[in-house]
């Protein structure tokens, strides 16, 4: 996957540079509009990362520049408002994302891998997942662990799913509230937890392996090995 | 916020300006006729006394000249009745005789000795003699048995006889009656006129005045575009909306300020934030023991918080200076609220705490979803933080003349009364919270750039209660009862 990374801050530019190789990008940085416009033309990217507070332009006037130049490949807005305003708006709409900063790096993977999913082509969408002995029926809505049926709500249900599709890889609080109760929000209680703790004791019975694995500071993680 | 504008006529400013207008108008031309009618009629009076001491004096002349034989009466008689036919201002009387003019002469010792008129002119004499004549000079006198008085004037004969020559002041007082009455009815004419022109203009000019209060009331409350109408004349209301218009562009221009000062200390700080932040994950990921990861992971825990202290304390700033952006998009407040009850359910119970819903069915409002999100979770952190086990929250939501009222109620200890006068107060908190002191002050900042309140404070019962309302249509948008019907029942 080759990436396009257009941020002026070094700091962050050289931190995010690193994690994304970690993750498996192929990273090129610019730090200005110009240069950015100049590697967008000449290399295939997948996909883009844009600040919005650039040197040289606005990070929107220099996407819809790459829009006419022919860039497709989708783009992952940063912004340093927290309130985002409706040109951030109308890009989120045509297919693009944001997030604000600062972020987790592990929201900001999720958002990369579901921008580059949505614009791939849509293959067959399972019906079942499977996580080690876990296994989701997602049209009966229903959860076996070692062929037995979980009693789960339909909200526990949704989150499961949801860590089940990003099994093996972190997920954040905000990336649950986002995903699961479709909202934004940063509560300075602890929430999430609860639902994480009572999902953790249907799904992970006595004398079974821990499948929901807490990492603190950072988030939760379905294992997946 | 829309101003009462639909009052009665009677209360309006153009109603008292022209009632007083045309109080003064009226006054002033009522004086102005006042002095005209003394005028008019010391005038008629002065020329009927000349009329009158001429005449006397022709009637003098000819009783002198002419002989006191059996045809002296017969003589001045005529002479006497020929005077009174031409006499000034006179009418047609429906009596054929003439009782407008008399001619009475009187002898040595005062007895009737002539007498040329109506009746018998015993009334007349009686009159004569009651009053203390002028020679010379003419004057009023009563006559029993006329309504109208005489005006009468003498001369002295040589031989020691009076003649006296009395007109009637009836004609004189009929024309300053049709006087009076032709005057009073024009007055009247013009001064209803004068009343309907002030009251029309004054009332057309008071609606520009009208139209710019409207205009000023819909602006304000993040909404900084639009401006007052201005008209083409170059009156006192146009300098006004041309001021009011200016005053705009300078409040835009200071909140566009502000907003770029946010903006920028927003970015300012972010930037090392998130810079801080992805080399704190980096090395908790590189760390492998707990015990070098312990202090990362706290490290992390307080960034976040002051990320969150900074978002809060920006958007609460704006909202103070009202310049708060929203983005606004439908949003059911009875399916957020039910989401939100879903997400804090657990962690409630978990503290023994119940929460439980009362509304109507879907209420849908006109807000910026992603800040009436953080709102309400911040009303949900606030009860989950302070309440003790085994309290109750209710939340009552229902419309209330045009606006979505969110009702939050515990049963819990309340606010602390200190805490209490100065609960959306930036940094407001109670001893034992643990918070940055801005829930509350977020939730009104909130509200206030929807164009709502929050009244909060501690039920009689116990407990504390904290009331939201939120206008169901955004004012920019006000005029479609439509949103307030659905969200109804």
């Amino acid at each position: 996957m080759r990436l396009l990374l257009v941020e002026d801050e070094i700091e962050i530019q050289s931190f995010l540079r690193s994690s994304l190789a970690e993750a498996g990008y192929q990273v090129e940085a610019a730090g200005d509009g110009k240069t950015a416009e100049r590697l967008a033309i000449d290399g295939q990217f997948d996909i883009l990362i844009v600040d919005l507070g650039l040197p040289d332009q606005d990070g929107i006037t220099l996407i819809l520049r790459l829009r006419q130049l022919g860039v497709r490949a989708p783009v992952l807005i940063l912004s340093a408002r927290r309130s985002v305003d409706d040109r951030v708006r109308g890009l989120e709409q045509g297919g693009d994302d944001y997030l604000t900063k600062p972020f987790a790096l592990a929201e900001l993977l999720a958002r990369l891998r579901n921008l580059l999913k949505r614009n791939s082509p849509p293959g067959n969408e399972a019906t079942r997942l499977r996580v080690l002995d876990l296994e989701l029926d997602l049209l009966r809505r229903e959860a076996t662990r070692s062929g037995q049926v979980l009693q789960l709500t339909p909200q526990e249900f949704i989150l499961l799913e949801y860590l089940c599709r990003n099994a093996g890889r972190v997920v954040t609080r905000s990336m649950i509230l986002d995903q699961v109760w479709g909202m934004r929000i940063q509560p300075d209680t602890n929430v999430v937890d609860v639902h994480i703790y009572r999902l953790r004791g249907k799904v992970d019975g006595k004398g079974q392996q821990p499948l929901i694995r807490t990492l603190r500071g950072v988030g939760y993680v379905l294992k997946d090995r | 916020m829309s101003s009462k504008i639909a009052k009665p006529i009677m209360h309006s400013a153009a109603w008292r300006i022209s009632l007083w207008a045309t109080l003064a108008f009226a006054c002033g031309t009522m004086l102005v006729f006042v002095f005209l009618h003394r005028f008019v009629a010391d005038d008629i009076q002065r020329r009927s006394d000349a009329w009158l001491s001429g005449e006397v004096e022709v009637l003098g002349d000819v009783a002198e000249r002419t002989p006191k034989d059996a045809l002296y009466g017969r003589v001045v008689g005529e002479v006497a009745e020929l005077a009174g036919k031409e006499v000034p201002n006179k009418a047609l009387s429906d009596s054929s005789e003439n009782d407008s003019v008399f001619f009475l002469q009187t002898g040595k010792d005062g007895s009737l000795q002539l007498w040329v008129g109506a009746g018998n002119g015993e009334a007349n004499l009686t009159a004569i003699r009651a009053s203390r004549m002028l020679p010379d000079q003419p004057m009023d006198l009563h006559v029993s048995g006329f309504p109208t008085p005489f005006r009468v004037a003498s001369i002295r004969m040589d031989d020691g006889s009076r003649i006296y020559l009395g007109l009637s002041e009836r004609d004189e007082l009929r024309v300053l009656r049709s006087l009076r009455l032709r005057f009073f009815l024009l007055w009247l004419l013009i001064v209803m006129l004068g009343f309907g022109i002030v009251f029309f203009t004054t009332r057309r000019m008071l609606s520009h005045v009208r139209r710019i209060t409207e205009a000023a009331a819909g602006i304000g409350h993040s909404d900084l575009n639009s401006r007052v109408p201005t008209t083409q004349r170059n009156d006192e209301v146009a300098h006004l909306a041309l001021t009011l218009n200016r005053m705009l562009d300078r409040i835009e221009s200071s909140v566009h300020q502000l907003h770029t000062i946010t903006d920028s200390l927003a970015h300012d700080l972010r930037s090392p934030l998130t810079a801080i932040r992805g080399k704190l994950e980096m090395s908790l990921s590189a760390a492998t023991h707990g015990e070098q990861a312990e202090p990362i992971v706290s490290a992390i825990e307080e960034l976040d918080r002051l990320t969150d202290f900074l978002n809060k304390s920006l958007d609460v700033a704006e909202a103070k200076a009202d310049a708060l952006r929203l983005n606004r998009s439908e949003v059911d407040l009875d399916e957020l609220l039910r989401i939100m009850i879903d997400l804090y359910e657990p962690s409630m119970s978990e503290k023994g705490l119940q929460i439980g819903l009362q509304s109507g069915g879907p209420l849908r409002i006109e807000a910026d979803a992603a800040l009436i999100h953080r709102m309400i979770a911040n009303l949900f952190d606030n009860e989950l933080k302070h309440l003790p086990s085994a309290c109750t929250v209710t939340i009552r939501l229902r419309v209330e003349d045009g606006a979505a009222s969110l009702i939050l109620e515990d049963d819990g200890p309340g606010f602390d009364a200190e805490v209490c006068l100065h609960l959306f107060e930036h940094r407001v908190k109670g001893k034992e919270s643990n918070g940055h002191g801005l829930g509350l002050a977020f939730v009104d900042a909130v509200a206030r750039a929807h164009g709502g309140a929050v009244r909060a404070g501690n039920r009689e019962s116990g407990g504390a209660q904290i009331a939201v309302t939120l206008p169901v249509v955004s004012q920019g948008h006000a005029g479609s009862p439509a949103a307030v019907m659905h969200g109804a029942h």
